[in-house]
């Protein structure tokens, strides 16, 4: 076992080093240290010098766009940007390019690898996911949004929730149902909706935590052309789970860079309150120390697998846990050591920050507790603990099945079951 | 960029598991509590298996590979609990590599190797003395006195070079857990000495040696030996300038890590194969969320513990320093999985998991006994927050 990298990856690590180091703005603490509204302005502009740069999707083909390196060069970047404290791209380019352009790579059509990846990389697009809603979350393949075909349109109606950065984005990947006469997996279609339309409405719900993060999403007779479907009419579950795969996947290395930043705050914020040296204080900061060290050595392993070809099946499902049940434990330590600070907690915020806070933001209190708050939504999104758990469960340990009772027909379930009639 | 097992590794993985399948199976090693020796396996697992040279260079008679696959044969044999001393044996092969001099090398190591003479390392507490007494005292032996100063191995090697043995001591004091003492021919044994800890070789058969029946273990599959030594002739492993117990005592814990995370494995898949055919309320008990979200919870630990034990054994392998912090992480880990793991397997089994019958507590007291070698998982985060200076 090994885990230096490639000769190629490193050069290549330090042409990226040499990048940050020419633009990131001098005395770069992080975006965390920005004020609000220098925030913004500073996101737009990096953006567009990642994009000049061709940092934004780095292991994409040249012909769509991309730098046209290996995914071991797309790690290399964001390992030195998570170092660095720089942002990758905007929180929609997670979507864009880290879910669905990924996706489109392996299950778009030609035409559509030209036509969305270079407007993904140019910002002319800027996406979101919609999957959840409000009686589908868990149960994802119970979506109720119902796209029919008109024509040469789909026409969608229904509702999408906890769409994250909704109100940034112009278009929307959706899942809907295309067909509710087969069992519920098989009458799904994943497809690419523009949101600047009068059928398509965003509005914002603010979180636990403060913060407007999320938003709902309402498709009245909303109208997408019908080749934007993507993997196949119906084929709609099988792309949406290859989406997850990217999702799952991607931040193998760079999480623990994330957490052990966020560790070190926490250590400051100890001592700094001399609760350092406590037994179980210690005990506790030694078992975070462990944790984040252990996500260390498992991103080497998910890194190794992902290089020979692998995409993350059950063992996405157990990265998810790990860093989800984590977050929890240290913020709430986080919390133990603030004491009855954390009634009044005083400083500057986490900015929203879904995970950690981004790099540079104030070692505050109240940073602390609203990533405290933050930290109960990590075992929710992105798959529960308990859907996790499952997966785990049959795929990984070869556990049987619960008894269903939403096989069949996709319109017949929850109809009561047909009945022998009674009597004569 | 490579970090898993390496397709070689796996099928030696795999070898050694149909090897402990075959000639050690539970019923075997049930067949063997008291003891828990099984010498016809331990030829096997010496003479065909070569599993002691692994780790060791070749110019000792060593195979020339690694202490990754080192860590494979401890946790492949300790997954079966198999009935064979290789885990202490090693241990005491890696202190006479690491800490004894040239000459000591060449010397004991070719009786070790072949398995013919065994050698244990009488190591236990964080620090490698026995918490429960008082440290073992070392004093110079009275150059005319009965304690001769030559070699401990000098009886088996009468053609030792002369001057090769460094100054002779003897050993005065008592430990009361070293493991399988009882199989041993020679103790490897850390002792005060003026100028702090060092550690020594003993013969078991020595005068002034008495070691205990290996009654009342609480592992039943891995017996400790109360030792008493009264004055015995002993040699000092190197000169005192070469690394510490604490190199060799991390050695130690990343390959109980990597026991310990096989073992683990052991009980989840016991506990999750009866849960696929056990029926309560006419289903398979495995459906039931209950079940199989603890289970999950397992393997999401289990699945920590083998990458800590195995980014250990990298680090051993490569004499990284970082493996001062990366075993104290494994064996932590690898405690609370395996005894987490045990626990449940008793749980999932309902009433049979708790017979003396069954399997189950065989792994509960082993679970609980490599918990408390070389310190207590609490006393192992304490030793990572000075380590790392928390």
């Amino acid at each position: 076992m090994d885990v230096s990298y490639p000769e190629r990856a490193e050069a290549f690590r330090a042409e990226v080093r040499a990048f940050l180091a020419a633009s990131l703005p001098p005395g770069w603490r992080g975006l965390g240290a920005l004020a609000p509204g220098e925030r913004r302005d500073f996101e737009r502009a990096w953006r567009a010098t990642l994009a000049e740069h061709n940092l934004l999707a780095v292991s994409w083909p040249a012909e769509y766009g991309g730098a046209g390196l290996s995914d071991i060069e797309q790690v290399v970047r964001s390992e030195e940007f998570e170092r660095a404290g720089a942002p990758t791209g905007t929180e929609n380019d997670g979507f864009g390019i880290g879910l669905l352009g990924n996706t489109l790579l392996v299950a778009g059509t030609e035409e559509q690898k030209r036509y969305f990846l270079p407007r993904i990389l140019s910002g002319e697009h800027v996406w979101c996911q919609g999957y959840s809603e409000p009686d589908a979350g868990s149960d994802l393949a119970g979506v109720l949004t119902k796209a029919t075909l008109d024509g040469e349109v789909w026409v969608i109606n229904g509702q999408k929730i906890w769409t994250s950065a909704g109100a940034t984005a112009n278009w929307i990947f959706v899942i809907a149902r295309t067909d509710p006469d087969v069992p519920k997996h098989r009458g799904l279609s994943f497809l690419l909706v523009p949101i600047d339309q009068p059928g398509v409405e965003v509005r914002p719900i603010r979180n636990a935590a403060g913060y407007d993060l999320f938003c709902e999403v309402f498709f009245t007779d909303a109208r997408t052309p019908a080749g934007h479907v993507v993997g196949g009419v119906n084929n709609g579950w099988s792309t949406a789970m290859t989406l997850l795969g990217f999702e799952r996947g991607a931040e193998v290395t760079t999480d623990p860079i994330r957490y052990r930043r966020d560790l070190d705050r926490l250590l400051e914020l100890a001592r700094e309150r001399g609760r350092d040296a406590e037994p179980g204080i210690r005990d506790e900061l030694a078992w975070c120390y462990a944790r984040v060290e252990i996500m260390r050595y498992r991103g080497y392993r998910g890194l190794t697998r992902f290089l020979a070809g692998a995409r993350p099946g059950a063992d996405g499902a157990i990265s998810k846990l790990v860093w989800s049940e984590y977050f929890q434990r240290y913020t709430e330590l986080a919390m133990e050591i603030l004491g009855l600070d954390a009634l009044a907690p005083p400083g500057a915020g986490n900015g929203g920050a879904l995970k950690v806070a981004d790099a540079g933001t104030d070692n505050s209190a109240r940073c602390w507790a609203e990533e405290f708050l933050h930290a109960r939504a990590g075992t929710i999104y992105a798959g529960s603990s308990q859907i996790q758990r499952t997966v785990i469960g049959e795929q990984l340990l070869g556990l049987p099945r619960e008894p269903r009772l939403d096989g069949g027909p996709f319109r017949d379930i929850g109809k009561p079951a047909a009945t022998p009639a009674l009597g004569g | 960029m490579f970090f898993d097992y390496s397709a070689e590794q796996q099928d030696f993985r795999d070898s050694l598991r149909k090897l402990v399948a075959d000639r050690a199976p539970l019923s075997a090693v049930r067949a063997r509590l008291g003891d828990a020796h099984d010498p016809d396996l331990w030829r096997t697992v010496c003479d065909e298996m070569a599993l002691l040279t692994l780790a060791v260079p070749e110019r000792y008679g060593g195979g020339g590979f690694s202490l990754e696959e080192t860590a494979i044969a401890v946790a492949e044999l300790g997954r079966g609990l198999a009935p064979v001393p290789l885990f202490e044996a090693v241990l005491a092969i890696e202190a006479i590599l690491r800490t004894g001099t040239e000459a000591q090398r060449q010397e004991l190591l070719p009786g070790l190797l072949s398995g013919e003479r065994i050698a244990v390392a009488a190591m236990a507490g964080p620090d490698g003395f026995d918490p429960g007494t008082k440290p073992v005292i070392a004093s110079p032996a009275s150059p005319a006195g009965a304690a001769s100063p030559a070699s401990p191995a000098g009886a088996a090697s009468p053609a030792s070079p002369a001057g090769a043995a460094p100054p002779g001591h003897v050993l005065t004091g008592s430990l009361r857990h070293v493991l399988r003492a009882h199989v041993a021919d020679l103790l490897i044994v850390p002792a005060l000495t003026p100028d702090g800890p060092a550690l020594f070789v003993a013969e078991r058969t020595a005068p002034g040696v008495t070691v205990s029946e290996p009654g009342s273990s609480f592992d039943l599959t891995r017996p400790v030996c109360a030792v008493a030594l009264d004055a015995v002739p002993a040699v000092r492993l190197g000169d005192g300038t070469g690394p510490g117990l604490d190199d060799l005592l991390d050695v130690g814990r990343t390959l109980l890590a990597a026991e310990m995370t096989a073992a683990a494995e052991a009980c989840l898949d016991a506990a999750v194969e009866y849960a696929k055919h056990r029926v309560q309320f006419n289903r398979a008990i495995g459906s039931f969320q209950a079940v199989k979200h603890g289970s999950a919870q397992l393997a999401v630990e289990i699945d920590a513990a083998r990458a800590a034990a195995d980014w250990a054994a990298m680090l051993a392998t490569a004499g990284d320093p970082g493996l001062r912090t990366s075993a104290l992480i494994a064996k932590a880990q690898a405690a609370e999985t395996f005894t987490a793991c045990a626990g449940w397997n008793i749980q999932v089994h309902g009433g049979i998991g708790f017979t003396w019958e069954h399997d189950a507590h065989l792994y509960l007291r082993r679970a609980k006994a490599d918990e408390a070698l070389f310190g207590s998982t609490a006393r192992h985060r304490a030793m990572l927050a000075d380590r790392v200076g928390l």
